[in-house]
């Protein structure tokens, strides 16, 4: 039941955090669609592949969300990959608890995908050297959020994550990250961020 | 490198600041990136520029966590202007900064002392309270304020924020109908409106929500957020039980309507991509 980060996915959160830190951000984490659901399939963990960075600064407005979160399905659903979690970071850097509204989101996301985490990031523990992760997981269990142990077992290769997202940070890469405010703003930034998948490929 | 090459980047990062500055963009860290080189290699050709530009590289380098350089254009400041408010201000925010919240008050206070109407000092010490958290006590006074200081733009949207955060969306309406009452040409408030009433719900607000997104795109036709809260309220307002055939039908065309802009952006966005 649990759900595991990719480098690229764990990269792209925190790069979207840097290039706003002085505001709230949100987005979407996906996964594979899986071909079969076994029975017993609850001990392979989700292996969330991507992020798709939404919003910064006022994230407490519905149509918006609304239209991301339609126009996202529709390119998961042409990449099959399923919407299978939701990020955000508070605007205060000490708040990392999950708010009324990430539950919402969340909630919203485990209608569609059962096994749905929500995850908070610790700005706290935000460092360029990125030697620790970040992030609290909560999982969705009997309408409640609880929240998961976050360790190197989260992630596909933590080395690899840790190596990059700290090489992208000092790199600057995230002034060029855009996210779906961005695509709003101008219809030819590309919330699939392709160049900063190339530059994590490249790293890797 | 030749002298003339030399005064064009000097130019050149002279007037990048400036239009950060006129934008008041918050793009700090390339702020401290050029304002330190023009300050540590070009000082004396700035003339009296420089001080404003001393301001704004401060601000800056606080957004950066960059204490050293904050810390030495303060001192430059201080020294040129001594006893003013301005910059008595500026090192209530280093103060912020430095999370050294009741000093930076103390500093806030003193400046009150002297100008009760120091509105600055007044919106300082509410940023005080929205760093701790203090919600509740933020929107008190930012609303005190506003019942003294009525004309204040920045603060009634600074309010607005503050209750859409809160889910106070009713509120944050008012504020916004403040705005857009003194700015009625401003598309950006009226599609935030439209914004405010789409996430309060009901059929009421859907349909006022669907007419400022519409008035939005009227002031400005290349706001997307509009057409796309267009395209969202319409498709909803005819997809609810509630109403007639008539405001039905009318609603599918506004949302057909909608999509036909809507693609037509797409494509010429990406035409343009291929240029």
């Amino acid at each position: 039941m649990s759900i595991k980060l990719t480098t690229q996915a764990y990269c792209k959160m925190l790069l979207h955090a840097a290039k706003y830190p002085h505001c709230a951000v949100n987005g979407l984490l996906v996964a594979e669609k899986q071909k079969e659901k076994k029975k017993d399939s609850h001990s392979t963990p989700i292996l969330c592949v991507d992020c798709i960075p939404l919003f910064h600064g006022t994230l407490a407005l519905a149509p918006m969300l609304e239209v991301a979160l339609t126009l996202i399905d529709t390119w998961c659903k042409e990449n099959k990959y399923v919407i299978a979690g939701y990020y955000q970071a508070n605007e205060r850097t000490k708040d990392f608890r999950p708010n009324q509204f990430a539950e919402k989101v969340g909630a919203r996301i485990a209608e569609n995908f059962s096994e749905a985490a929500m995850i908070m990031v610790d700005s706290t523990r935000f460092t360029m050297g990125c030697y620790e992760p970040i992030l609290a997981i909560y999982d969705h269990h009997e309408n409640k959020w609880k929240c998961r142990d976050c360790n190197a077992d989260c992630f596909e290769d933590w080395c690899e994550a840790q190596k990059i997202t700290s090489a992208l940070l000092e790199g600057r890469s995230y002034e060029s990250l855009i996210d779906f405010d961005n695509h709003l703003d101008d219809l030819r930034n590309d919330w699939t961020n392709p160049e900063i998948n190339k530059s994590v490929l490249h790293l890797c | 490198m030749s002298k003339n090459v030399l005064i064009i980047v000097f130019t050149e990062m002279r007037d990048k600041l400036r239009k950060w500055r006129e934008d008041n963009h918050r793009n700090s860290e390339q702020i401290v990136d050029v304002g330190e080189e023009l300050i540590n290699e070009h000082a004396s050709k700035l003339g009296d520029d420089i001080w404003i530009i001393y301001e704004q590289v401060m601000i800056a380098a606080l957004d950066c966590s960059r204490d050293d350089l904050a810390w030495t254009c303060l001192q430059e400041l201080k020294r040129q202007f001594p006893g003013s408010q301005r910059v008595k201000r500026l090192a209530g925010m280093r103060l912020e900064a430095l999370e050294k919240y009741e000093d930076a008050s103390k500093q806030y206070d003193s400046i009150l002392q002297d100008d009760p109407t120091n509105t600055a000092a007044r919106k300082r010490k509410i940023s005080i309270l929205k760093a701790q958290g203090k919600s509740a006590e933020a929107i008190r006074e930012l609303n005190e304020y506003l019942e003294q200081f009525v004309g204040d733009q920045e603060a009634w949207h600074e309010l607005s924020e503050l209750y859409i955060n809160e889910h106070d969306y009713g509120k944050a309406a008012f504020c916004l109908e403040e705005l857009m009452m003194t700015n009625p040409h401003n598309h950006l408030y009226c599609e935030q409106y439209a914004e405010v009433k789409y996430t309060q719900g009901g059929l009421e607000n859907l349909e006022l929500s669907r007419k400022y997104f519409a008035q939005a795109l009227k002031l400005n036709n290349r706001n997307m957020r509009a057409l796309f809260g267009l395209y969202m309220s319409a498709s909803h307002i005819a997809a609810s039980p509630k109403v007639n055939a008539t405001v039905k039908k009318a609603n599918v065309k506004y949302a057909t309507w909608a999509t036909n802009q809507i693609n037509r952006a797409y494509q010429v966005s990406y035409a343009r991509c291929l240029l």
